[in-house]
């Protein structure tokens, strides 16, 4: 299996600017991308690249960058989603501890591509560690002309300012993201109008992620169409980064060619299988926003397309391994505690419905649940569902369907009292 | 023109106007919360979720922009069911006050619940509750009852030009409020009240006065400054219990400002003198007083007639006749605002509303001829005004006013005859920008008032008709 990123995970030494010159061609694909090729022909690469964005919705990534005019009178920026806060996500911290020059040379083809002159990355609060790594390699970019003026001896400036966030789960969408950024309260914007006509400072922007823009030094390097190989199913190209948690023998973030596999040959195969020899109850595929998989629908293709057409999502390619003893009450209870605090609270049904559906999880925890609370929930996100103005909401409310459909049971026997939260 | 389907029926638009407006032209009425047209969309509390066809979801029809060939339903019943469960989501945690609350009646929630809710709440948790909060001298908060549609917020942003509402928390416990819960500091706070969908934000002036429903409603202008906005006073009884912004695209748009808007209450106060009045007798009365008056215009050298520029434009003719009838000698000059003595000298205040001149009638007084008062001294001063007007400086041995004044100013007068304030006559005033406006009778005076064209008749009449007042 070929893999792009995890052979340099794991030795600090990695991310030293001297590691990536020697061992991953560092630098040579923006030099190449400057020097010799022409912002359209990035995008095509990318385009044939099949690569989809790494965010979670999956966007195609060069048809993103090919929404932003190509002639704008006001500046554009690359802004990169370094938030990292779907729970169960934790790809695009290895990526900035240990190859943080391949998202600068990946930031500076972006930018190169799309035409901005002013980069920045986002990165969560919570990642102070992270943070230092990166600002580190971003001053030995500038050192060695990676980065400022005259990059290569060219026409082509840029500059990469590195934000740090506050600590909210909602600064990772991307509207929300950029209002953060201008340094206004972080809340999603109503769109349209979407980010690539008026995004940061009110100018077309590209939001991506950064494993997405990790990738794009790879796809120049060895050839799009090599890169889109590399996927088995069509428009889905490349190799995902996987995020592996939960009741599992070896968690960890694990590299796998798009649809090559099953969600259980990762489980199984990857990650060790179910710890303590214990049976898998449940599997949550893709950030705790996915709806939830039963052991029997485990026998996916991991990828975009095949999680779909089953009724959840890939997200960011994060798996959560449920055993056996796991009480899902308790979990989808903690798990909506999370978006109904996250909430930004300016939309209605988000604002209300997730705390409204806390509450209702926390009563049947404790003992206080009715039968009718059950469907109750299940129409209250619906209501939710698709109605609010950002994907927090979605983000809520699919997991609670999934959960009370699927484990209905385990509800049941707290409303009944015959469980009681230990 | 491009033309779009609304619930089958078909309508032409411009291009950018929302689906709310384009709907409301054939009838259709969506419901709104955070939409306000004169406020930037923030498509927050999804009140106004339509099927549009083609879109897989429904889309907020404050925010979604019609486009030529567009099919737009509202009736359908996932949009019956989205309107049910949005009001749902917003009484969840509203409190049942209505009965002691001042929205009560002329609530959007209230209204929007009862067309799209339901009577039956399936929410059984506790309630999220904050305490009342005081936010200066016009405005209380009960944040409560506030459903999160931000129109406060961008209000103080986008129209007074102060971000002083803000939201702080996130989430359920989102706080509207003030920055470090400073007192609002705009002259135009009476508006938050207005806007406000639900009784979150009141009117202090307001407060537990009246219920909304008993107040009939009558289309004014504001006498306040020469800006002339349109208003509508609320009163019952003979009373007047508020001023509320009448919508008037060319002029004040949604607004008022807080001074026009509590102008009111001069006319109501304690001390108004509403009987005739003399600095000598307790017991003077109409018949007397007006007798003297003529025998003083009669004898007297020199007369100077005063008017305020806040009285209507029939009333400054009124005078202007008496004057060229019976003291065709007497000098006549109008007043209003120190330092504003032409509309020349006029201009805005701020970038808002208010102008300058703080009288309304400025323009009207001077396409009559009349000319600023000159300093000067007299022997008998007559000085008409509505209780708007900065009563001039008059250097004259015998005082009298006609019109509205407190006991204090009375004191300035050797005689005041009661007459009326702007919100007890009809007539027409001038704005600056030259528009003609109605001023209408909302109550009418208590005590012994009487229009300034009944004192003149009074004075002309040469005694044929006897036992006024
Ligand atoms: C509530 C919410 C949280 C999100 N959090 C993240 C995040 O932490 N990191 C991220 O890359 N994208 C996140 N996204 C997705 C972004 O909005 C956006 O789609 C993404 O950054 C685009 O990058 P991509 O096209 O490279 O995937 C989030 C979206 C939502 C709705
Ligand atoms: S869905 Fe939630 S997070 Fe998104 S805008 Fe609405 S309230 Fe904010
Ligand atoms: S009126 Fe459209 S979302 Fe509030």
């Amino acid at each position: 299996m070929n893999t792009l990123f995890v052979q340099h995970f794991g030795n600090d030494e990695n991310r030293k600017l001297s590691y990536y010159t020697a061992q991953m061609m560092g630098y040579q694909a923006a030099r190449r991308a400057i020097l010799e090729m022409k912002p359209e022909q990035i995008i095509e690469d990318v385009k044939k690249s099949s690569i989809r964005g790494r965010g979670g919705a999956g966007f195609p990534t060069g048809m993103k960058w090919g929404f932003l005019p190509k002639e704008s009178a006001k500046p554009k920026y690359l802004v990169c989603n370094a938030d990292e806060s779907e729970p169960g996500t934790f790809k695009d911290r290895d990526i900035i501890r240990y190859t943080p020059h391949l998202l600068i040379e990946g930031m500076i083809i972006g930018s190169y591509a799309i035409g901005c002159t002013h980069a920045y990355i986002y990165i969560r609060g919570e990642y102070t560690r992270e943070a230092k790594i990166l600002q580190e390699a971003i001053d030995e970019a500038y050192k060695n002309g990676f980065l400022g003026k005259g990059i290569f001896n060219s026409s082509f400036n840029l500059d990469v300012t590195l934000h740090r966030g506050a600590g909210a789960y909602i600064c990772g969408e991307e509207t929300a993201l950029l209002n953060s950024l201008e340094g206004k309260r972080g809340e999603p914007r109503v769109k349209p109008p979407f980010p690539a006509l008026v995004g940061a400072f009110s100018c077309p922007t590209a939001v991506n992620n950064v494993e997405t823009i990790a990738t794009v030094p790879h796809i120049l390097n060895r050839g799009a169409e090599w890169y889109a190989k590399l996927g088995r199913i069509e428009k889905s190209g490349g190799t995902r980064l996987m995020s592996v948690s939960g009741h599992v023998k070896n968690p960890g973030v694990y590299e796998v060619e798009a649809g090559s596999i099953t969600l259980r040959q990762l489980i199984e195969d990857h990650a060790g299988g179910c710890w303590k020899d214990k049976k898998i109850k449940a599997v949550i595929p893709g950030g705790s926003s996915a709806p939830v998989l039963t052991a029997d629908e485990i026998d996916v293709v991991l990828d975009i397309e095949p999680f779909q057409k089953i009724g959840t999502m890939m997200g960011s390619g994060a798996v959560m391994v449920c055993d056996e003893d796991t009480d899902m009450v308790q979990l989808i209870w903690r798990i909506t505690k999370f978006y109904a605090h996250e909430s930004c609270g300016q939309c209605t049904p988000c604002r209300e419905g997730c705390h409204w559906m806390e509450a209702i999880l926390h009563r049947i925890l404790h003992g206080a649940g009715a039968e009718k609370d059950l469907d109750m929930l299940l129409d209250i996100a619906n209501n939710i569902g698709g109605k609010t103005l950002c994907a927090l909401g979605d983000a809520a409310a699919g997991p609670v369907i999934s959960f009370v459909k699927k484990f209905r049971t385990e509800f049941e026997s707290y409303i009944r009292g015959q469980k009681k939260y230990a | 023109m491009p033309k779009c389907t609304i619930d089958g029926r078909e309508v032409e638009f411009q291009a950018g106007e929302n689906i709310v407006n384009i709907a409301k032209r054939v009838g259709v009425d969506v419901p709104v919360f955070c939409y306000h047209p004169g406020l930037s969309v923030v498509a927050q509390c999804r009140m106004c979720l339509v099927e549009v066809e083609k879109m897989p979801k429904l889309q907020t029809a404050c925010s979604t922009p019609a486009t030529d060939g567009m099919v737009v339903r509202t009736t359908s019943d996932s949009v019956k069911k989205a309107r049910a469960s949005t009001m749902e989501f917003l009484l969840v945690n509203h409190p049942l006050d209505c009965p002691v609350c001042d929205k009560s009646g002329e609530c959007d929630l209230q209204d929007n619940s009862f067309a799209h809710g339901s009577a039956y709440m399936r929410s059984t948790e506790e309630r999220r509750t904050f305490v009342d909060v005081d936010m200066g001298p016009v405005i209380q908060k009960n944040m409560n009852r506030c459903i999160h549609c931000t129109r406060c917020i961008r209000f103080g942003d986008e129209v007074a030009g102060v971000r002083e509402m803000v939201a702080i928390q996130r989430g359920n416990m989102t706080d509207i409020t003030t920055i470090d819960g400073l007192p609002l500091s705009t002259q135009y706070a009476g508006n938050y009240a207005d806007i406000c969908p639900t009784g979150a934000l009141t009117l202090k002036d307001f407060r537990f006065k009246k219920r909304a429903w008993f107040l009939k409603k009558t289309p004014s202008v504001c006498g306040g400054c020469s800006k002339g906005c349109a208003t509508e006073v609320h009163h019952e009884n003979g009373s007047i219990y508020r001023t509320l912004p009448r919508v008037s695209p060319g002029v004040n748009k949604y607004w008022l400002c807080d001074e026009g808007r509590f102008l009111f209450n001069h006319a109501q106060e304690e001390d108004r003198v509403r009987e005739v009045w003399t600095k000598t007798s307790s017991e003077a009365t109409w018949a007397e007083e007006i007798q003297k008056f003529r025998s003083t215009l009669a004898q007297a050298g020199s007369v100077v007639f005063a008017v305020g520029s806040d009285l209507t434009l029939e009333e400054m003719k009124a005078i202007q006749v008496f004057v060229s009838q019976h003291a065709p000698s007497a000098v006549l000059g109008h007043f209003g605002t120190p330092g504003i003595l032409t509309s020349s000298e006029d201009g805005p205040e701020d970038s808002i509303l208010r102008m300058k001149s703080k009288t309304a009638n400025l323009m009207g007084a001077e396409k009559l001829g009349f000319k600023p008062l000159q300093k000067a001294s007299f022997d008998v001063a007559i000085v008409f005004t509505a209780g708007r007007a900065v009563l001039p400086e008059l250097q004259a041995k015998h005082k009298i006013g006609v019109g509205l004044f407190i006991t204090k100013e009375a004191e300035r007068f050797d005689v005041v005859l009661p007459s009326l304030s702007m919100f007890e006559k009809d007539g027409t005033i001038v704005n600056h920008a030259g528009i003609e406006q109605r001023l209408r009778r909302v109550v009418p005076p208590r005590g012994h008032c009487k229009s300034i064209s009944e004192v003149l008749m009074l004075l002309a009449n040469t005694g044929k008709k006897q036992g006024v007042a």
